[in-house]
This record gives structure tokens, sequence and C-alpha cells, in this order.
């Protein structure tokens, strides 16, 4: 089952044109690779799936739902979480807060229960504590809990990001790549993880220029360069293709 | 009556229009904003009164001693607090209450020789009034208007034609780009800040004839600037010139067919009209809207 | 579970609190020190509002003064008009407080930093001007309104009660707040407005919500005072006010809930104390604002948890994780 899908999205700045025209489907309980060459478009399409930007033409869809010109919060609310290449976590705020954070449009207290302490809001509050300590868990970052966010190591803050959008309950998590940064045991972990994460039932559609990675993890894998869709196939037929060799495989480090 | 109204409304318009020009210089040339200006008007009234009527000083060199001292209060405020609170990496709102505590230090310092009484700026030129249009005015009103103008266009030539200026705006643009290129980033934006506080504190001169000498006198100005800025397009030179010259009619109109009493609430409510449906100004000068 | 040395702490607290203003009659011999004790009260909630606005969801207002003398003049003038019963006007008040504070922010707070903090300076004189003004004598004159007061605070040490008993239920409702989903979206937004985006939380809907509080709580306090001291001018809504407020909230400590508190308590003691050179007050509030922008960033209640912080830290040696700003 297809959970997301872009229809021939274009994206673009003021006549340049970032994406054009990409189409890609991202199945349920799956690993969904993007890879392409730097300024190929693959965050500019992720920040069009997220509701950073709205494409020109073309529609997005979350199981079946347009989510084209929905403001990002929407998008989240849709289910789609999302981590960036460029860490964006609330640094002053706790390791832990930043989880909480994270679960905010899956919470059903209102305002007024916010303000007058009620037994609802109390009971949540209890209630989401506990779970994001086991996000904390999942990713062996309890010990860090109340420590602010912008104290982790590099590789961490990466981890922190990503629960933070799980948190959210996501049908599909985004991940600009996550191997950024993170040493060589944090990234060997990464791949498990990965796995551990479609276990609980997410989808995954990943960015990234670890190859080795992206390789091995991989249900299937689109190549976009220069905006537009170079190849798409499994690991195998990536590997063996021609062009995507020469364009990216080749020339990139 | 019209045309009275027109002449008059010109003038008070240039004086606004040249404190506008002090805001857009800043924030042209370092992207900030300066709350200061207002009370420079204020500092250059009592500087120039100093030169001229303490110490009998010629007005040319009134003038010329009272920018100097403005200039100098500029690059000190820039090298000894902007920067220093930039470098030290803070949020920006410190930055703007910065500017705020200083003018209100430069509000209330003058008071320690002057008192809080009004003093009346001796007259400046010999002819007490002219009269241009069927309209008689004050002598200092016309000088006031006269020198608006040839500042905006001296400005302009000098931040588009001169190479410092144009080290300026690309230090403003870019500082690390304007590093690389050789561009002395830190004396570019000490410089403009000088300049700013040097204009304002001219008007401040030409002002005190007109208004006399008293510690609010820039407060109220310094905010019709502000509005001036914003309404021509924050950042650009014609722009705050034009903007400050249509508040000014604006009011003087409204005063003369209506009444006096509402002047300051219908500019401030220009003011917040523009901030909220058309933030970029009628020069459209870059958007400054968030999320 | 009950926290036991808490609890004793709360009850140091409420005794302290019960005794002070009798204990300032005392030494004192007249009032005066429970009326400046009462100002205090009245002040902490207006500069913890501002607090909810600043501190938390980080938009600045330098017009906050205007939400005040909104408070004010709205119980005022209805009592003056209507004969309402201060029941009603009060809460009501801070209700029309906050609906205008949701006016002004619903496009205030699209604007980037700098240009709020003009309009919010342009919404203050805006205020100021048109109760000067005072359009049809609607207003009354530009010297102000007087209320003759609330009829069973015959004295300032009820007064002190009377407050004691509205600033505890304020910092009650801001601790649940700020601990709350929507408090900690107001702070998300303050540290990352794109990221809360994300998160799935509405960054303007949040930042209007956080004006309209803010506006509430500085409306109450407004409506407080003006029964309390019986007069209010349009002055109060000049700059001024809103820059007094603000020292106080980054002097204090923005974002925390003793911040305010300490901010408003010492000021106001400050302020006493250089009453002879009042001339000179805009000078002080100056140079004070510039000492903490520059000496101490975080207030004074940032400067003791730092330090706390710091000395726990060598206390236990290397088990907490390492700290540093390496937030690129």
């Amino acid at each position: 089952m297809i959970m997301l899908e872009t229809n021939k999205v274009t994206i673009n700045f003021g006549g340049l044109i970032a994406v054009n025209e990409v189409s890609i489907r991202v199945a349920e309980h799956k690993i969904t690779a993007l890879i392409g060459p730097n300024g190929a478009g693959k965050t500019t399409l992720f920040n069009c799936i997220s509701g950073v930007y709205v494409p020109a033409s073309g529609e997005v869809l979350l199981d079946g739902l347009h989510l084209e010109g929905k403001m990002g919060y929407q998008i989240n609310k849709a289910g789609i979480a999302r981590t960036y290449q460029v860490i964006n976590l609330f640094w002053k705020m706790s390791v832990l807060e930043n989880v909480l954070v994270g679960m905010h449009s899956r919470l059903k207290s209102n305002f007024w229960d916010c303000l007058l302490h009620t037994k609802k809001k109390r009971e949540e509050e209890a209630e989401i504590l506990t779970k994001a300590h086991e996000w904390l868990d999942f990713v062996g970052l309890s010990q860090y809990a109340n420590a602010p966010a912008g104290s982790l190591s590099y590789g961490k803050q990466r981890l922190l990001e990503i629960i933070r959008g799980l948190a959210s309950d996501p049908k599909v998590i985004l991940l600009d790549e996550p191997a950024a940064g993170m040493n060589s045991g944090e990234k060997r972990d990464l791949d498990a993880l990965l796995q551990r994460i479609l276990k609980k039932g997410v989808t995954i559609l990943i960015v990234e220029h670890d190859m080795k990675l992206i390789m091995g993890i991989s249900d299937y894998i689109y190549v976009l360069c220069n905006g537009k869709l170079l190849a798409e196939g499994v690991v195998r037929d990536i590997q063996n293709n021609p062009e995507v060799v020469a364009a990216y495989l080749g020339g990139d480090d | 009556m019209f045309s009275y109204l027109l002449v008059n409304g010109m003038i008070i318009g240039g004086i606004y229009g040249l404190i506008a020009l002090g805001y857009s210089l800043i924030y042209r040339a370092s992207g900030l904003m300066s709350f200061v200006q207002g009370d420079i008007i204020t500092f250059g009234a009592y500087m120039g009164l100093t030169f001229y009527k303490v110490l009998g000083l010629s007005i040319y060199a009134s003038l010329f001693l009272t920018f100097a001292c403005a200039f100098a209060l500029g690059i000190v405020l820039e090298k000894g607090v902007i920067r220093v609170l930039l470098n030290k990496n803070v949020m920006p709102i410190y930055i703007v209450l910065a500017t705020i505590a200083i003018s209100f230090i430069i509000q209330n310092a003058p008071q320690a020789y002057y008192g809080t009484v009004t003093q009346r700026f001796p007259q400046v030129f010999s002819k007490s009034s002219i009269t241009v249009f069927g309209v008689t005015n004050q002598t200092e009103a016309y000088a006031c208007f006269v020198v608006s103008v040839v500042l905006m266009f001296a400005l302009h030539i000098f931040m588009t034609k001169t190479k410092f200026g144009t080290a300026m705006r690309a230090a403003a643009m870019d500082p690390l780009a304007a590093e690389a290129c050789g561009i002395n980033t830190s004396l570019s934006t000490g410089v403009t800040w000088g300049l700013s506080a040097g204009i304002a504190s001219v008007a401040g001169m030409l002002l005190g004839p007109m208004y006399g000498v008293y510690t609010m006198l820039g407060a109220t100005l310094g905010r019709k600037g502000f509005a001036g800025a914003v309404i021509g397009g924050y950042g650009n030179m014609y722009g705050a010139m034009l903007g400050g010259m249509i508040l000014g009619l604006v009011e003087t109109f409204t005063a003369g067919y209506w009444s006096g009493t509402y002047k300051n609430f219908i500019a401030y409510a220009i003011l917040l009209l523009f901030l909220f449906i058309k933030p970029t100004g009628i020069f459209n000068e870059q958007a400054i809207q968030d999320v | 579970m009950v926290n036991n040395k808490k609890l004793t702490n709360a009850l140091v607290l409420a005794v302290a609190l019960v005794a002070l203003p009798f204990l300032i009659r005392v030494i004192n011999g007249n009032e005066y020190g429970v009326m400046i004790m009462c100002i205090m009260l009245v002040y902490i909630i207006a500069v913890s509002g501002l607090d909810i606005l600043f501190g938390y969801s980080g938009q600045i207002s330098l017009g906050h003064a205007a939400f005040f003398v909104i408070g004010a003049y709205t119980t005022g003038l209805l009592n003056i008009y209507f004969d309402t019963p201060l029941y009603i006007t009060i809460p009501l008040a801070a209700v029309f407080s906050a609906i205008i504070g949701g006016i002004i922010a619903y496009p205030a707070s699209k604007l980037k930093f700098h240009f709020l903090s003009l309009a919010t300076i342009a919404f203050g004189e805006l205020v100021f001007n048109f109760l000067y003004v005072s359009p049809g004598g609607f207003t009354k004159d530009y010297l102000g309104i007087q209320v003759i007061g609330i009829s069973f605070l015959t004295d300032y040490t009820r007064w002190y009660f009377f407050l004691l008993f509205w600033v505890t239920l304020g910092l009650l409702a801001k601790h649940s707040l700020v601990n709350s989903r929507t408090g900690r979206a107001f702070i998300a937004i303050r540290e990352n407005t794109h990221a809360a985006n994300g998160m799935g939380i509405n960054v303007h809907w949040n930042k209007i919500l956080a004006f309209m509080i803010s506006a509430f709580y500085t409306g109450l306090s407004g409506a407080l005072f003006v029964h309390l001291i019986k007069y209010i001018s349009p002055e109060t809504a000049k700059q001024k006010q809103s820059v007094l407020f603000l020292t106080m909230l980054l002097f204090g400590g923005s974002g925390s809930m003793w911040g305010p508190i300490i901010g408003v308590v010492i000021l106001e003691i400050l302020l006493e104390l250089i009453r002879p050179f009042q001339e000179y007050q805009m000078f002080f509030y100056g140079a004070l604002l510039l000492v903490v922008i520059i000496a101490l960033p975080g207030g004074i209640y940032g400067g003791i948890k730092d330090a706390l912080v710091s000395y726990e830290r060598r206390k236990m040696g290397k088990n907490l994780p390492k700290s540093g700003d390496d937030n690129a």
C-alpha cells in the first residue's frame, strides 16, 4: 500500500526550477530512500512535503489526503513528522521537554485545562511523561533527560530529533541526513534503529549521503539529479544503473 | 489657507524625513533598529545651544561642532554598546532595549545643567522671516527644509556613488562576504551610526529656534520620523523622505481643516496601518514579515 | 506523595507573607510601607503577564502599559457611567484588555522582531493619545479619571490581603499554564519558530494567544491599580511605564515564576529610594536597563540559577552530561 506520494511536483524559486515534476511513492512499513548529489532538490522536496514550500504544481498525498498548500503544523497533525538537515532543536529546553513538544498535536487538553490545571490535564501530563521517558529509552538518551538539548553531542542531537518526530505518532517520518555528524558507532546503531522504527509501524522516507547505510537498509530508492528524477528501483537496480553511477556514485565522494 | 498648510506641511515633513533618513541609514547599514535617534535630536539641540548661545560661537562653527559631537557619540554608541552586545551574541531584543536605555539617559542628562525649563534658542538669521508663495515663516523653518532636501541627495550620492558608501551597503548585506572582499565592516558600521547621529543632531539644532530646546523635544519627533521611515519603506532613502513628507502634510492638513488635537493620534494610526497592512512601505522595501 | 520539605517551605512563606504587613506597620508607624507593598503586588501581576509574552513566547512588547491603562479605564469608566459593581467590572476590564490584545496581535505577531517593538510602541502612543484627546469627553479629560475605590477595603492592610489573593491566583494559573501543552508551545516558538511549526504547533495562533493572556494579566493589574490608587492618568500608557515593566522583568529574570517578583520588589524599593531625585528617574531607568543588558542578561533570577547549577555540578563532579554552547 502507498502511504505517501508526490505526483508531478514542481517547485520553483523566482523562475529557477528546483524540483521538476517529481513523482515518488513511499510504501507503507518500508524504508524509501531519496538520494542524489548536493543541490539535487532532495531537501527542497522534503520541505515541500512538510509544508515549508508550496508546490507550483503537482500533488502531495498522505494516505489519499491532499497536503499541498497546507501549513506545516497541519501536515504534522495529518501524520508526517520530520527531522532537519541542519539540526533544529529547541536548544534551551531540556531533552525531555523536546520530546514533550513533539507530542503537541496528539494532546487533548485544551487551553482551559492548561490554565486551570484540571484533572484531564494532570492525567494527560502524567501519561505523556511516561511515554516521553519510553522514547528516551528507545534511543538511549534517558540519562540526559534533564540536560538542555543544546548540550548534547551532535549525534545525540540527531537521535533526539528523530524521537521528537516519532513522539507525534506519525504515519511517516522524513529523515533528512540522520547520519550526518554521527560517529561510526552511532552510525552502526542507526541501522538497527531504523528497523526498530519500522517495527513501531512508522513508514520511513530518508535522505542520506552515506551510501553504505542507504544500500544496506533501503527497500526502494529514488535518485534525484538537478531537480529531476533520474532513476528509481530496488538497491540492485540502482547499483547497476550506469546513469546513476555516472551522475552520482562515481562523481561524488 | 491651502498654500499656508502646504508649505508648513512640507517644512515639518522635511524634518520628519530628515529624522527618518537616520533610521533608514542605520537599518540599511547594520540591519538594526536604533531608538536613540529621537533623543539625539534633543542632544543636538542642547549642543547647538551650548556652542551658539553659551559659548558664543558663530552659527556655522556651532553647526559643525554639533555635527562632530553627535558623529562621535554615534560611533561611541556603536562601538561601546551595540558592538559589545552583538559580540556577546545576545537576543536581538537586548539591542533594541539598549538603544532605548541610552535614549533615556540622553534625554535626562542635559537637565543636570539646563534644568527642566524650555530654553530659548537665539535667532540664527538676521532676517527673521521670509515669504514664499505668499506664506510667511521663520527663516529657520525654510532653512530646515532646504537642509533636509540637500542632505537627502548628498546621502543618496554618498551611498550609491562613492566607494565608501558601497562598502557600507555591502557590509550591511553580508558582513562576512564584505570582510572577505577587504571591506572594514567595523569602520563602515561605525561611520553609519556616526552619520545618522550627525544628521539627527543637525535637525535638532535647526529645530531649536522654532520650538525652543527642552528634554522631550526629540522623543515625539523621533517617533514621527520612525513612522515616516516605515511609510516610505524602511531602509529606503527616498522612501524616508517621502514618508516623512506625507506624514507632515497629513498632520498639518488634519490640524488645519479638522482639529489639531488628533494630529498625533492620526500619525500613530497611520504608522500602525502601514505596519499591519503594508509593512514594506510605499517603496516596497524588503519583506519585514516573520513566519 | 507529599514532599515534606516543600510543604514546610510553603508554610514558612505563607506565615511570612501574612506577618509582613503588620511588621511593616509597626516599624514604619504608618501604612505607607504597606501601600508600597500593595503597588508591588499589582505590578507583579502585570510583569508576570508580560513575562508570559516575552519570557515564554519570545515576543516583545514596548507598549504593555497601554493594556494596564485599558484595564484601569474600563473598570473606572463602567463604574463612573453605569455604576456597575466592581466584581463585574474588574474581570470585564481584564477580558476587554485581552480582546484588544488579540486584535493587535493578529497582525502584529506576524511582524519581525524590531518591527514588533515599533508596532507596540505605536500602540502605546495611540492609546495615550486617544485617552488624552478623549473624543467627545468620553474618557473624561487629559488629567485622567478618579474612582472611589473599593468600599470594604478600608485600609492598605486589607488591600494587601485582597491583592495577595489575586497574585496567588494569577501565579498559580501562570505556573499551570507554562507547565502544560500551551506553555511548551510558547517556549518552542521562542526557541525555534520553524521547528515549532514542524512539530504541529500553530505558531500564529499561539502567538496571538500569548498576547491575549499577557494582556489579560496586565489589564487585570491595571484594573486593580486604579481602585487602589483611586486615580489613573493617560500618561501611564506612555513608553516610560512600558519600559519600567520590561526593566522589572529583565532585572528579575524573564521566563520564570520568581523573576518578575524579584524584579518588581527590588525595583520598587530602588524607585522609593531615588524618589528625592524624581526628575532623574529616566536616567536611572536607562542606566539600570543598560547594566542589566550588558552585565546580567539572565536577570537576578538567572544569575542565581546559573550559580546554583555550577555549584551542583562542582559538587557532583563529572556525573552530569557536559554542557556547551554547541548550537550550530
